[in-house]
This record gives structure tokens, C-alpha cells and sequence, in this order.
């Protein structure tokens, strides 16, 4: 299988140059050798978007997929599993999509730990309704809902999905493919809630991060204990998601650790329901109430 | 022959396992039975009380006028002596007590005390009674036993039910149970919820049996959870119910919509209770009834069913879930309180006839279609891991499922979903979509849980017919037009504040419905209700 394999026909509505592109191509990438390293099977691979400019990335990935409503990824995600625990479910949010809409949801699934990848494409602007300030932008920000500066601090949301009790938490950059790609790779791998932070600036709405994230990004080193919670923490806290001063941005890895899934609380939950074929024993399921 | 009883006491005490207790064992010794609860929205202390009426005729409605009083608290007996019926008797603690204290047991076996007493004046025979509480309270019932026993020996004979001989032990459920075994009959896989009175007892239902019955129940974060993650796994090929109640359905609105653009199958179950907002938490009502043919943005098809009870939540939930899997829509089961946790008897339970089919293709193309536009509207159903690329779509899309935004594809897409109507309107006629019942000739409307009432006070208004309306939506309008021009008078009957039906109706047929009789103060009818509202029409 080759990334070009995922292709569908639709035009790419993005804007010239957006790094969802980069995303995209990351994510083409990882599913492709994903499936000839005989690790996932096409067929039970399943992507569910929320609506933002990510959500285009429905129509451009030739595979089974739901474009849900905004904010609700992640319970179409918990469903689809509870649903055929057999798919691989992808989902992509936007930052607001996830942050603001949706965070209750977000909250849970780092609890619940479902065999589900949640991508975040954080581009800290509400893009697709013109950039307005959402949960991950930084305090200061000016937009035309928020003349008079955002006010409050963004969510840090990589603390916030330590602090859930995540799985896998890791963040990429989108203008970073190959490291993306192998994130990517290793959260549809990872067995649990695998969350990615990824990195994807905005050129119309948000346009100094680009620059800034360019020159600050760099890759979380080797001698980092993903095992060790505190020191994810603590790495996760390096960057505030704001542009006051320089300040060094981590990608990659934070945290990885292994807990039962959610799946697994359910002894009955085997095969996918609609291969079941069920035999209705009136009288057994009347019985009681004789 | 008639008797009504009533238990009593503070929440906690245990009056609503009592009355089902009694209830039960009248309905196997061939007995029809009505049980009524009544509660308020807290845990312990207030006032509960369950109402039973026992009969050798068919029942399905309570009374407040009592054979019998079992108080668990004093309170029940300063509430409810009023409407005690003359020569009817009253147990409370000055029976309970000595033998609870003889046992040296706790304050809940008042309660077996008052059962043993009870059956011994009817001249039930004790083993039936004992056996019955093995069965419900288990092996360890030492105490429960002996206590109903104290009770027994307590008691007097005073008189004796007489029952034909050919009485069959009858089946003896509620609304709930009846939607719960519907729900299973057609095939439930997934049931998700988030609790909320009346609609948390069917969460608690099937999550019980969820191992027996090989479903899954899951209490997703809240509603907005529920119903996006039911469309997850209805997507995923699962025959997929959420529940709620008002409140609950409110959130679900938007998820509503989204069932209806990705055409992915969903069965609502609401339980209604009085509202705005939290309303009466604990009481019945039928003010949701606009909210549920009108919830959700934009213009799409749904069923909107309304049982009348517990039989027939049975046969409307599996047409429910026949329905929303064949059309691809969401149909949602209309109840409340009262149906919901009413108990009812019947000679047998029927099921639906129709087949639980998933609706899905065994062996779909590869170049599959997830909104191929058909004859019918119906686009044949696949689903993730059979192979081919599925998809489903919230934004208007064309027929594989990718996001459009052209007009052509935009009507297509919009004709397609609404071309079902046509055959799903036919498909519902053959379903009894409105039930009459008696002769006369003027005209009683309504549907749901007032059914019960309405038809226990149908023999003593021989002039009136009842024209039940099982199916709000479609509605069928041609038949419910003709009933009404037919009658002399027409009445319209709704646990609402408005008569939302009259409305509905008005709607469909043009016709204007000026009589009504409402209740709204959170109870459901009685026949004497009825009968005395109807004498000032």
C-alpha cells in the first residue's frame, strides 16, 4: 500500500500553504506502512472528524469515516468501539472542536481509556468561522468576538490529558512530517487512549506562530522516561502555548503507560454486534414476569 | 369484585417493593392488578405511597378510594384515612410493631408483617405466599418469612376473592419492562443512558441483564455523550437505543438532527415528565409531546410512537426499532412516569410479528454507496470492516458520503431522505396506528399512558367511543379526520396544561378540537377524574 492509496478525488479546500496539509500527509503515511507492516487492516479503519477546518480532512482520507458534529468526536469514536471492538478508530478534532465544545467529553475519554487515537489539530483559532479565540489561545489575543484581548490563560492541554490519566500523550508539529508520522504510528499502535497535540498554525488567522514555532519546536530527548508521569508533567509545562518570549516548545512523547482498556470492562463485548445472529426466546425473556 | 389497597411510608421504608409484592401474588393467583407509585424527588423520609387495584376484570388505572390501608408510617394513615371506603381497614404499626420488636429484627419487616396480615384476610394459603417471597428475596428470606407468617397468624379471615375457576396466572409488568423486553425481542445490542426519572428504570433494566441477554449497557458523561456515541455504534452496525427524559432529550436534540443527516438508525426512548425544566421530577406528564415532533434543526422524517401499555410498549418498541433500521431515521418511543412505572397484568404477552433484520447487506460492492439514491430513498446499509468505504456524513454530502455544497446535490440529498415518507406511511398503516375502542358517538382522543383510565371508564359512558392514537407521527391523519367528523361530540383527553394533540391534529386535519380535558398537577387520570370532567362538557 502506498500514502497515494488513501487519496480520494475531492479538492483540498484548505487555504494554500495551511500545514493540515503537512497533517495529512503524515497521516497517509503512518496508516500506509502502518498496514505493510501487517499492523492494521484498511478495511477496520475507521476516522470520525468534528467540523473546523480539520474536519476537511474527512473527504480527503479514502476510508471508512464519520464527519459527526462539533465537539462530539470522541463519543462517536467511544461508540463506534463499543460498537465493533475490531476498528481502529482515528479521531481528529480541532482544538476548539475539543477544547471548547467538547471538553467534557475529552475530560472522560482520558478517564474511560478506550483503544481510540484522538488527534488535535491545534491552530489556538476558531479558523473555519473567521478566527476567533478559542480554548488553547494564548491571553492577549485579539480578534473580532474578543476586541478587548482574550483574558484568561489557555488550557495546557497536554497537562490536562496527563492529569486525566491519558495513556499515551504526545505532541507534533504539522510542518514536522517524519516525526509526526512515526507519533502517529505509535498512538494507533498504542493500546488505550493515545492523545496527540498537533501542532498546526494557523497562516490566515494566528500567523506568528508559524515563525515562532519554526524556530522553537525541537524533539523531546532521548533520555526522557515516558514512564514517569512527574517528569511528563513537568516537560508538558516547558510551553504555555503563548508567544510572550521565546520559550522552547517539546515534541514528542510525553507519557506512556498501560491500563486496562474500556473495552475490556465488558465480557460480552467480543465481536462486532452486527455479526451476531440472534435467536429471540420469547418465553425465556417473559419468564419473570409470570 | 374490586379492592384497592394502598402502602404508605416514608422513602426507604419499602412501600414500592411491597405493593409489587402483593400485586405479584394476585396476578398468579389469576388476578388482574393495577399498581400506581407515587413518590417525591428524595431518598429518605417524605411520603411514598403505591395504590393497587385487584379485580377479576381486567384493570388499568388506579382509584384514591381504598379497601385497605398499609401504613408504614403514621403519616400514610393522617394522609390517606380520608379516603378510606366505608368498612375498610386500616394496618399500620400498632399491628407491626409488637411482632417487629418479638423478631427483634429491623423496621423494614413491618412491611411482611402487613403482607402476611393482608393475605390472610383474603384466606390466601400461606405457602403461596411464602414461596413467592423465596422467589423474590431470595434464599435468605428466613426472617422476611417469619415475620410474614407473624402476620398470617395475626390476621382473620374475613373474606375470600372469588375467581372463576379457569383463571390463569396472569403476567404482571410495567411500562418499562415492557419496552426493555421489546427492546431485546428486535434485537438491542447497545442501550446507552444517562439516568433520569422515569427513563433511568430501563437503564437499570437491561443493565441487569446485559449478560443474559448479550447487550451492552453503557452511562456515557451525559446526554449529548449518549447520543453521539449510539450513532458511533449504530454507524458500526448496531441496533442502538439511548433514553431519557425531557431534559435529557433536550440535549439530545442536535444528535437528533445529525441521526437524521447520516441517516443512521436510532430508537429514542422518553419518558416524560412534567416540565419547563426540572419540572416535577418524579411525577407524570405529556407536555413533551410538540418537543418530540419538533426537536432537532432543519427538516427530516422521524416516528414519534406512543404506547398506551405495557403490552403495547412492547410491540411499539420493536416496531420502533423495525422501523428506524429499514428507513435509516430515528424514531422515538413516547412514555412517562406513568406508563413507565405502572404495573399492569395481562393473560400473555404478545410480540410484534415483524422480523428483528438488522437491514444491513451481507455482501456489499466494493464501489459502495453510503446515500445511493433509490426508488424508495432507502440506500442499502453497509458497514465498517465488511470491506467496501462507508461513510457517514453531518454536512449535506452526495451519494458516497463526501461533503457537498452544490445545490444540485443539496435538493437531490434533501428529496432522497423525504422519499421515504410515502412508503414508510404506508408501511405504518398496516401497524394499527390508531386502536377504537367501544360504540358510541361521540369521541374520546388521546394517547399514551392515559389509555388506562380512559378505558376503565369507557363501560360507564356507553355514548362515548375512544380513538386511541398510537402512531403521532406520521399521523394518521386520513382516519383520525374521518372518526372525528363522524362524532357528535369530540373531547380531547392529554396529562398536559394545553392539549398539545388538539393542536397536532389541527394541524394535519384542519379540524378544531374545542373540548378538553387536561390534568396537569403531575398525576395521571382516574376514571372518576375523567367522569367528572367529562359531566361539564
Amino acid at each position: 500500500m502506498t500514502p497515494q492509496d488513501l487519496n480520494t478525488k475531492e479538492a483540498n479546500t484548505w487555504c494554500p500553504g495551511c500545514p493540515n496539509s503537512g497533517i495529512l500527509n503524515s497521516v497517509k503515511e503512518a496508516l500506509s506502512e502502518l498496514v505493510n507492516e501487517g499492523k492494521l487492516s484498511i478495511k477496520n479503519t475507521a476516522l470520525v472528524t468534528g467540523i473546523g477546518c480539520h474536519g476537511k480532512i474527512f473527504d480527503y482520507l479514502n476510508l471508512n469515516g464519520f464527519n459527526g458534529l462539533h465537539g462530539r468526536v470522541l463519543p462517536v469514536c467511544l461508540g463506534m468501539k463499543l460498537g465493533n471492538p475490531d476498528l481502529t478508530v482515528i479521531g481528529f478534532g480541532g482544538d476548539g472542536d475539543t477544547f471548547d465544545e467538547g471538553v467534557s467529553h475529552f475530560v472522560h475519554a482520558c478517564r474511560y481509556n478506550a483503544d481510540i487515537t484522538m488527534m488535535v489539530h491545534t491552530n489556538q483559532v476558531f479558523a473555519l468561522t473567521t478566527g476567533q479565540a478559542n480554548a488553547i489561545t494564548e491571553k492577549g489575543f485579539i480578534d473580532g468576538s474578543t476586541p478587548l484581548g482574550q483574558g484568561e490563560k489557555p488550557i495546557n492541554s497536554i497537562v490536562l490529558a496527563l492529569e486525566l490519566g491519558a495513556t499515551f500523550v504526545a505532541r507534533g508539529y504539522a510542518l514536522q512530517g517524519p516525526h509526526l508520522k512515526t507519533l502517529i504510528k505509535k498512538a494507533i499502535a498504542h493500546k488505550g487512549f493515545s492523545f496527540i497535540d498537533i501542532l498546526q498554525p494557523c497562516i490566515v488567522y494566528h500567523k506568528y506562530s508559524m515563525p515562532y514555532l519554526n524556530k522553537n519546536v525541537y524533539q523531546i530527548e532521548e533520555t526522557h522516561d515516558v514512564g514517569n508521569l512527574n517528569q511528563a508533567l513537568e516537560k508538558a509545562r516547558e510551553w504555555d502555548y503563548s508567544y510572550e518570549k521565546d520559550t522552547k516548545v517539546p515534541a514528542g512523547i510525553f507519557y506512556e503507560t498501560t491500563r486496562p482498556t474500556f473495552e475490556s470492562q465488558w465480557p460480552q463485548l467480543k465481536t462486532p454486534w452486527y455479526t451476531i445472529d440472534r435467536k429471540i426466546d420469547w418465553s425465556k425473556i417473559t419468564k419473570e414476569f409470570l | 369484585m374490586e379492592k384497592i389497597i394502598l402502602i404508605g411510608g416514608e422513602a426507604g421504608l419499602g412501600s414500592a417493593v411491597t405493593s409489587h409484592f402483593i400485586g405479584r401474588i394476585f396476578a398468579s393467583l389469576g388476578y388482574y392488578v393495577f399498581n400506581y407509585r407515587d413518590y417525591p424527588s428524595l431518598i429518605r423520609g417524605g411520603h411514598n405511597f403505591n395504590i393497587l387495584k385487584i379485580s377479576d376484570k381486567p384493570v388499568y388505572s388506579h382509584e384514591y378510594h381504598y379497601d385497605f390501608i398499609l401504613a408504614l408510617d403514621q403519616k400514610t394513615i393522617d394522609i390517606h384515612k380520608k379516603d378510606l371506603k366505608k368498612g375498610g381497614c386500616v394496618y399500620g404499626a400498632k399491628e407491626t410493631e409488637p411482632i417487629v420488636q418479638k423478631l427483634q429484627g429491623p423496621k423494614i419487616l413491618a412491611n411482611d408483617v402487613l403482607i402476611g396480615l393482608l393475605f390472610k384476610h383474603f384466606g390466601v394459603a400461606l405457602n403461596v405466599i411464602l414461596t413467592t417471597a423465596e422467589k423474590v428475596f431470595g434464599k435468605n428470606a428466613d426472617l422476611i418469612k417469619k415475620a410474614i407468617q407473624e402476620g398470617y397468624q395475626l390476621g382473620c379471615e374475613k373474606e375470600k376473592f372469588s375467581l372463576k375457576a379457569n383463571s390463569k396466572p396472569k403476567y404482571f409488568i410495567s411500562g418499562t419492562e415492557g419496552m426493555g423486553i421489546g427492546a431485546i425481542a428486535a434485537g438491542l445490542d447497545v442501550y446507552l443512558a444517562y439516568p433520569m426519572t422515569p427513563a433511568t428504570s430501563l437503564l437499570i433494566f437491561l443493565a441487569k441483564k446485559q449478560i443474559e441477554h448479550n447487550v451492552l449497557v453503557f452511562q456515557p458523561e451525559n446526554e449529548i455523550a449518549v447520543v453521539n456515541a449510539a450513532l458511533g455504534a449504530s454507524f458500526a452496525g448496531v441496533k442502538a437505543m439511548v433514553g431519557t427524559s425531557g431534559g435529557g432529550f433536550a440535549l439530545m436534540a442536535e444528535g437528533l438532527s445529525l441521526a437524521a443527516m447520516t441517516e443512521l438508525p436510532l430508537v429514542i426512548y422518553l419518558g416524560q415528565r412534567p416540565a419547563p425544566a426540572t419540572g416535577l421530577a418524579t411525577q407524570t406528564g405529556q407536555g413533551d409531546l410538540k418537543f418530540a415532533l419538533n426537536a432537532g434543526h432543519g427538516e427530516f422524517l422521524r416516528v414519534v410512537l406512543s404506547p398506551g401499555d405495557a403490552q403495547e410498549a412492547v410491540i411499539r418498541t420493536q416496531e420502533a426499532f423495525y422501523l428506524s433500521n429499514k428507513y435509516r431515521i430515528p424514531v422515538i418511543l413516547l412514555s412517562d412516569k406513568h406508563l413507565a412505572e405502572s404495573n399492569y397484568t395481562f393473560d400473555k404477552i404478545e410480540k410484534s410479528a415483524l422480523a428483528a433484520n438488522r437491514f444491513i447487506l451481507e455482501n456489499p460492492l466494493q464501489d459502495y454507496k453510503s446515500y445511493k439514491t433509490t426508488p424508495n430513498g432507502i440506500s442499502p446499509r453497509a458497514v465498517p470492516g465488511q470491506g467496501p468505504v462507508v461513510r457517514a456524513n453531518s454536512y449535506e454530502h452526495n451519494d458516497y458520503g463526501y461533503t457537498i455544497e452544490d445545490p444540485v446535490w443539496g435538493v437531490k440529498m434533501q428529496d432522497k431522505r423525504f422519499k421515504k415518507l410515502d412508503f414508510l406511511k404506508k408501511e405504518i398503516d398496516k401497524l394499527n396506528p390508531i386502536s377504537i375502542y367501544g360504540k358510541g358517538s361521540n369521541l374520546l382522543i388521546s394517547h399514551g399512558s392515559t389509555k388506562g383510565a380512559i378505558i376503565d371508564a369507557l363501560p360507564q359512558m356507553k355514548n362515548f367511543r375512544f380513538l386511541q392514537i398510537s402512531y403521532l407521527k406520521p399521523l394518521p391523519a386520513e382516519i383520525i379526520s374521518k372518526e372525528i367528523k363522524k362524532s357528535k361530540k369530540v373531547v380531547l383527553v392529554e396529562n398536559s396544561a394545553t392539549g398539545s394533540l388538539a393542536d397536532v391534529i389541527k394541524e394535519e386535519t384542519g379540524i378544531t378540537i374545542k373540548n378538553k380535558i387536561l390534568r396537569y398537577d403531575g398525576r395521571p387520570f382516574t376514571t372518576e377524574f375523567l367522569m367528572d370532567k367529562l359531566k361539564k362538557i
